[in-house]
């Protein structure tokens, strides 16, 4: 098949290949448009927590949503490797009118509760692709309520209902018993299946859509263009990494695990990266990481997250598209990165080890990577990310699960030449926090405050991105499980620069109750007027402080993001009771800070 | 009744003088002025109407498209703002929805954070806070906390002061007291308050579009004072109307209060330009399209009416703008765009452009770089000699020198080369033209393209038939469309509440309560402007969803007044809307009510549908050579011999079969073998885009 597809594609040209690819990728944006519109869920309306891609039968991407987060588009091609293994192994065959449900994350699945729907699509009896989405869903059946925040499972069955490839639709024939055990085992029902009855319709409406193009230009021509595309984008990725100097770049990355844990091999844990550059090959070992932790759900699977981490850093640094043409994201940007992991570690676990919450390793993975792309590509990099956390509320009322799933967010390193970026979703994700006013009008919530974290600060010549701090407040009793990270270790500084600070989780600040929770809770009841404060990390500085524009400084001081003491302190900058620079002051001091280093 | 129109946008000033009752109009296009555009627009009003021999005072109703806000945000140049807010919340507007604009990029910048429209220093909090679901006060307002803060923000020079608080679009009297003490403590400060400007949930949305505001207040104020005063002391005897981006115009006071209501105006009076031509030729589904020099601006007609865009979707240099407007899709495409072969060998047509200075090659001004009106100078397309009429003169050599090159990268020949310039720039505007129609449940094979601006007719009938678009009408000025757009508008004010209830439990008593409040609010805005009642209609609608969706779509409320059986039926539409825009519905579900809206509209005379006057009798005096231009049928590209028209000389009912080429002075009309073009009694083109062979071929596929 490859080969034969080389041949046509040195065929295409240029023109229809462009045409080709503006049809294609207008198609996976439809279908996340219409997923966001029809679904119900407030993670995947408002939090764009869903994923719409066009697959070809190689198991290749050929083009995505590209609105939506980067962390469900990347693994689509992997779940649909997963499926056709598993109807291999079962000798099942893709047919016409099916749709597939997948969420094994041994079988390409970013973790449980991404539920991809997969329907394969047919021209002429032949099978030409598949159309497919994924979507974060509100709950799969977890031994708690809510999909984010189960730190506690202890084995892949404790995480949820497992999908391995299950034909919800044979044929055009719904597979009625499979959705009424499916509306008896999940909670917030009507809402799981609402989205999930939206992510079937988009995927129906981009087979639609792909089979007119096809009939439109020809099966041949769509074969041959998607090939073209993909040679594109592996020639662009090849072109940057050919720039960097071959050799081998070693990085280390730390994360909480469970702080409060005992054992010491759940806490306290590493992703070790060796990056090697050969020519137009970047090669990517994670041996070193720590083993996996077979009982706790933090293990990470290695092609649906480990893997999608590495390909979307790797991007995001090399075909940064702020400063290059967008490069469209399809299977050709994976073929110059290799990656391995040795099986049974964090960044590669066996079957049953839980998955469930890998998240937040999965950003330290990319935050490694980054760390260790920085000593090649000094100017393309930030210093180290902070990491977040996402809390599940949940409650009962009338017998029925409310659940809301609460994205806080991290911050970015400084960068050559720009501050890091403040409050945003970090690194392989993008997501959108929800309205408070959408919050408080449909929950039992309310949210106390919204703000940037003042006085903490990741200094440097361009200094690290501010966290947030929010704090959500119970208007009747419920519940809520945390899934976090970044309380210990703080984000990297860079070239002299200092480093972040980490998160923290407090439970009814500023009361006689006040309690200084970690980053990971399993479900635990709250009383009406409890409130949950999140401290996202402040990111990690670039270059030395020492260096960074007084006037910068002042503006800090001005904006009451820092103290006069932090400009003092950290830049050596000093700063009059009338807010004005002291210059002779200030040069004097950093001359004397200098020495004492 | 005599009207002006004056659309001023980067480069030119349009000016169009209409006689309702003689059902003429005059056109006159002037050079943009700098930096203070109302000087030439009234110079060449004055102009205009000199030579019309109709005095300015006699002129009854000025509309006017100005650009100033939208420059001001582009440029990052507005007043020194500062906000208060409600305590606890003083970054709402700093980490918006924590989403990165860009998902590949470490280098990226968000323009909120890196453009602060208030800088954190003047970001004030106050004690206050309400709750839903009806604002109540859970927190009452200090009034001593905030006139400290207003005092504070005098002391630091601020300029304009948006008042932001959570919840306020249900209960609006905290923003509106702050308002009061505003004026009070800092009576010169320009103020706004969120509820006043978008009074619908989502606060970062809503924030920022008051602080918007404010940001543009101050300055868009002291325009419109300096074009009043100069239109008075030029003799005019009315006020000025501005137009606005929901497609309608306000008064000059408004456009002064809420500048943010400006900032989409001159892309709006393009779809209704456009709506006014449809609705000369009798088309009810129609796709306006105006490309000019660096983008082509995109609008959907259906029988309902102009499409307007859902509120979240929109924004401006980055900033989401949560206010009433035209669904008007911009992409970087147009006669300047810039063609070229990036490294990875991918052949890319636009965003970049030429723009207007250095322009393309061939105005030899000094382009250097290969752009589409280059590429239609070599297929032949375009003539040195008719260029704009006569009025520049442009260099085939040039346009040849850059496209060569290009051809040489792409291992093409330059014909080749040109011609795969011009298809991926409308394969370009075809995708976005689809996910206006297509993605939104219409076909674009009922849809007639209605193409303006200087580059639309050139591009039309190619970009139609990537669609399958059988009818592309092109206006008798394709140039000044906008200017005949403002002409053919209603004072239109959108008033618009946030609900949240559900059809099971519908509270009907405060619908109507709410909507008569609104009536009477709009009413009395309209009276305020000198219109009778006999000139006010009252449009209302519903925001429906889903009860867990998180998009709306928009449902309009029966006239009469409102009980079960409308309730019943607008639920119905809902659910039939639902099925047309996604292909689903969900008919047992419980509907959300989300926004209550209100438009009134005063209704304002009519632009004359003058009748076209052909300056020839029989086609052939309007036909100007005969030579060779290049066009890909089937599949294959060849020199194709081609007829060029003069358009003033093209009498009405004549059948002009492509290829052919059309001159005129504001643009260029191209016909590809297979099409074939009509002029109707209006003076419009209308092409059918596919012969009836090929129509019915086609007629299979979308």
């Amino acid at each position: 098949m490859n080969s034969s597809v080389e041949r046509v594609s040195s065929r295409i040209d240029p023109v229809t290949a462009q045409v080709i690819w503006g049809a294609l990728e207008n198609i996976a944006i439809e279908m996340g448009h219409k997923l966001t519109r029809m679904s119900y869920s407030s993670i995947i309306r408002e939090s764009e927590d869903f994923g719409a891609a066009l697959i070809d039968v190689n198991c290749q991407q050929l083009c995505e949503s590209v609105f939506s987060t980067p962390l469900q588009l990347g693994p689509i091609s992997g779940y649909v490797r997963g499926i056709k293994k598993i109807l291999e192994m079962r000798g099942e065959t893709f047919n016409p009118g099916d749709v597939i449900i997948h969420n094994s994350p041994y079988y390409g699945a970013s973790h449980g509760p991404d539920v991809a729907f997969c329907v394969p699509v047919f021209h002429r009896d032949e099978l030409i692709g598949f159309s497919v989405t994924t979507a974060h869903h509100l709950d799969i059946g977890a031994h708690v309520p809510g999909s984010c925040g189960i730190v506690d499972a202890v084995d892949a069955y404790a995480e949820g209902l497992q999908f391995k490839a299950i034909k919800v639709y044979d044929r055009g024939v719904k597979n009625q018993p499979f959705w009424d055990f499916l509306a008896d085992n999940v909670r917030a029902a009507d809402m799981v299946i609402g989205d999930m009855e939206a992510q079937i319709a988009a995927c129906r409406i981009g087979a639609e859509r792909y089979i007119e193009l096809v009939k439109e230009y020809g099966m041949e021509a769509v074969l041959a263009s998607s090939e073209y595309l993909m040679n594109y984008s592996e020639t662009m990725l090849r072109r940057e990494i050919e720039k960097l100097p071959d050799g081998t770049y070693d990085a280390e990355g730390f994360f909480d695990g469970y702080l409060d844990s005992p054992d010491p091999t759940k806490k306290d844990l590493k992703i070790a990266v060796t990056l090697t550059i050969k020519g137009s090959d970047l090669y990517v070992d994670f041996t070193g990481s720590s083993p996996q932790v077979d009982d706790r759900p933090i293990n990470m699977p290695f092609e649906g997250t480990v893997c999608v981490a590495v390909y979307l850093i790797v991007r995001s640094i090399l075909l940064d598209t702020e400063d290059h043409d967008y490069v469209p994201q399809n299977h050709g940007l994976t073929r110059p990165i290799h990656i391995y992991a040795p099986s049974g570690s964090i960044c590669n676990p066996t079957f049953p080890a839980p998955t469930i919450a890998r998240f937040c390793p999965g950003n330290i993975v990319a935050d490694t990577v980054m760390r260790a792309l920085a000593q090649v590509a000094p100017k393309r990099v930030s210093a180290g990310v902070g990491n977040l956390k996402v809390i599940a509320y949940s409650g009962l009322v009338n017998e029925k699960y409310w659940v809301y799933m609460d994205i806080t967010e991290g911050a970015y390193g400084g960068r050559c030449g720009k501050d890091g970026l403040d409050c945003v979703d970090t690194l392989y994700a993008n997501t959108r926090n929800n309205p408070i006013e959408d919050i408080e009008s449909h929950y039992p919530l309310r949210v106390l405050r919204y703000e940037l974290r003042e006085n903490a600060c990741g200094a440097g010549k361009w200094r690290g991105g501010f966290g947030s701090i929010r704090d959500v407040m119970f208007t009747s009793d419920g519940r809520a499980s945390v899934e976090g990270d970044g309380h210990k270790f703080p984000p990297w500084g860079i070239f002299g620069g200092r480093p972040g600070v980490p998160g923290a989780l407090i439970l009814n600040p500023g009361t006689p109750n006040e309690k200084s929770l970690p980053s990971k809770i399993s479900d635990i009841r709250a009383k009406k007027g409890d409130t949950f404060r999140t401290v996202s990390a402040v990111g990690g500085g670039y270059g030395d402080p020492l260096e960074r524009d007084p006037h910068r400084v002042l503006d800090d001081v001005l904006d009451d993001l820092i103290s006069r003491e932090i400009a003092r302190n950290e830049y050596g900058v000093v700063i009059t009771e009338d807010f004005r620079i002291d210059e002779p002051a200030t040069e004097r001091l950093r001359a004397e800070l200098r020495t004492r280093r | 009744m005599i009207l002006i129109g004056a659309d001023v946008g980067g480069t030119f000033t349009d000016i169009v003088l209409a006689d309702t009752e003689k059902k003429q109009f005059a056109i006159h296009k002037i050079p943009t002025t700098s930096p203070d555009p109302s000087v030439g627009m009234i110079q060449g009003m004055k102009e205009l109407c000199a030579r019309e021999g109709i005095p300015l005072e006699r002129v009854e109703h000025i509309f006017h498209g100005t650009t100033v806000a939208t420059n001001a945000v582009l440029e990052y140049k507005g007043a020194r703002t500062g906000m208060i807010t409600t305590k606890g919340y003083r970054d709402i507007i700093h980490i918006g929805r924590h989403q990165r604009p860009q998902n590949y990029s470490i280098m990226q910048d968000i323009p909120w954070q890196s453009r602060p429209l208030v800088r954190r220093r003047h970001r004030k909090v106050v004690t206050e806070r309400l709750i839903p679901p009806f604002g109540e006060v859970l927190t009452p307002l200090n009034e001593d906390e905030a006139r400290e803060q207003i005092r504070a923000l005098k002391r630091e020079g601020v300029e304009s002061i948006a008042v932001c608080f959570l919840f306020s679009y249900l209960n609006p009297t905290h923003e509106d007291r702050v308002r009061q003490l505003v004026e009070e403590e800092f009576p010169e400060a320009f103020v706004t308050t969120s509820a006043d400007v978008s009074p619908q949930f989502r606060e970062f949305e809503r924030f920022t579009t008051a602080c918007l505001n404010a940001f543009l207040g101050p300055k868009v104020r002291t325009y419109i004072h300096e074009l009043s005063r100069r239109l008075h002391e030029a003799g005019a005897s009315t006020g000025v109307h501005i137009m606005t981006s929901n497609g309608g115009v306000t008064t000059a006071r408004t456009a002064s209060e809420k500048p943010v209501f400006t900032l989409l105006s001159g892309p709006a009076a393009g779809v209704l330009g456009g709506d006014w031509i449809a609705r000369l030729t009798g088309r009810k589904n129609v796709i306006t399209f105006d490309v000019g020099g660096t983008s082509a601006d995109i609008g959907i007609i259906t029988p309902r009416g102009i499409v307007e865009a859902s509120a979240r979707d929109t924004k401006i240099a980055g900033y989401p703008v949560m206010i009433p407007m035209i669904d008007v899709h911009t992409i970087g495409a147009g006669g300047g765009s810039i063609a070229y072969v990036d490294p990875g060998g991918a052949f890319r047509v636009g965003p970049r452009s030429a723009g207007s200075m250095p322009g393309p090659a061939c105005y030899g001004q000094g382009g250097r770089e290969p752009t589409v009106t280059d590429a239609n100078v070599v297929l032949g397309r375009l003539d040195k000699d008719h260029f704009l009429g006569g009025a520049m003169t442009i260099y085939p050599e040039f346009a040849f020198q850059v496209i060569e090159p290009l051809a040489d990268q792409l291992a093409m020949n330059v014909h080749e080369a040109a011609e795969g310039v011009t298809t991926i720039l409308a394969s370009n505007m075809a995708n976005a033209i689809r996910s206006r129609t297509v993605q939104k449940g219409h076909d674009p094979r009922k849809f007639t393209l209605i193409a303006f601006g200087g580059a639309g007719p050139m591009m039309a009938v190619e970009v139609a038939r990537h669609l399958k678009i059988p009818e592309v009408v092109v206006p008798l000025y394709p140039g000044i469309t906008s200017a005949l757009g403002l002409l053919t508008t209603d004072l239109k004010y959108d008033f618009l509440r946030t609900e949240f209830m559900l059809s099971t439990q519908i509270h009907i008593d405060r619908l109507r309560r709410d909507i008569e409040e609104m009536e009477r609010a709009a009413r009395q805005q309209l009276h305020r402007d000198g219109i009778p009642d006999e000139r006010i209609r009252l449009v209302r609608s519903l925001d429906l969803r889903y009860l867990g969706q998180g998009y709306e779509l928009r449902i309009s409320i029966p006239q009469g007044p409102l009980d079960e059986t409308t309730l019943e039926a607008i639920w119905d539409d809902f659910h039939k809307r639902h099925h047309a825009e996604y292909g689903h519905s969900f008919p047992e579900n419980p509907i959300e009510v989300v926004n209550l809206r209100v438009t009134g509209i005063g209704v304002m005379p009519s632009l004359p549908h003058p009748r076209f006057h052909s300056r020839g009798g029989r086609l052939e005096e309007a036909w100007l050579k005969t030579a060779d231009t290049y066009f890909r049928v089937e599949g294959e590209l060849k020199a194709f011999r081609t007829e060029f028209f003069e358009r003033s000389r093209i009498p009405v009912g004549a059948i002009i079969v492509g290829p052919a080429v059309i001159f005129q002075k504001d643009s260029t009309t191209v016909l590809p073998p297979g099409s074939e073009a009509m002029v109707d009694e209006f003076g419009n083109i209308r092409i059918a885009t596919m012969k009836k062979r090929r129509h019915e071929e086609m007629e299979g596929a979308l």
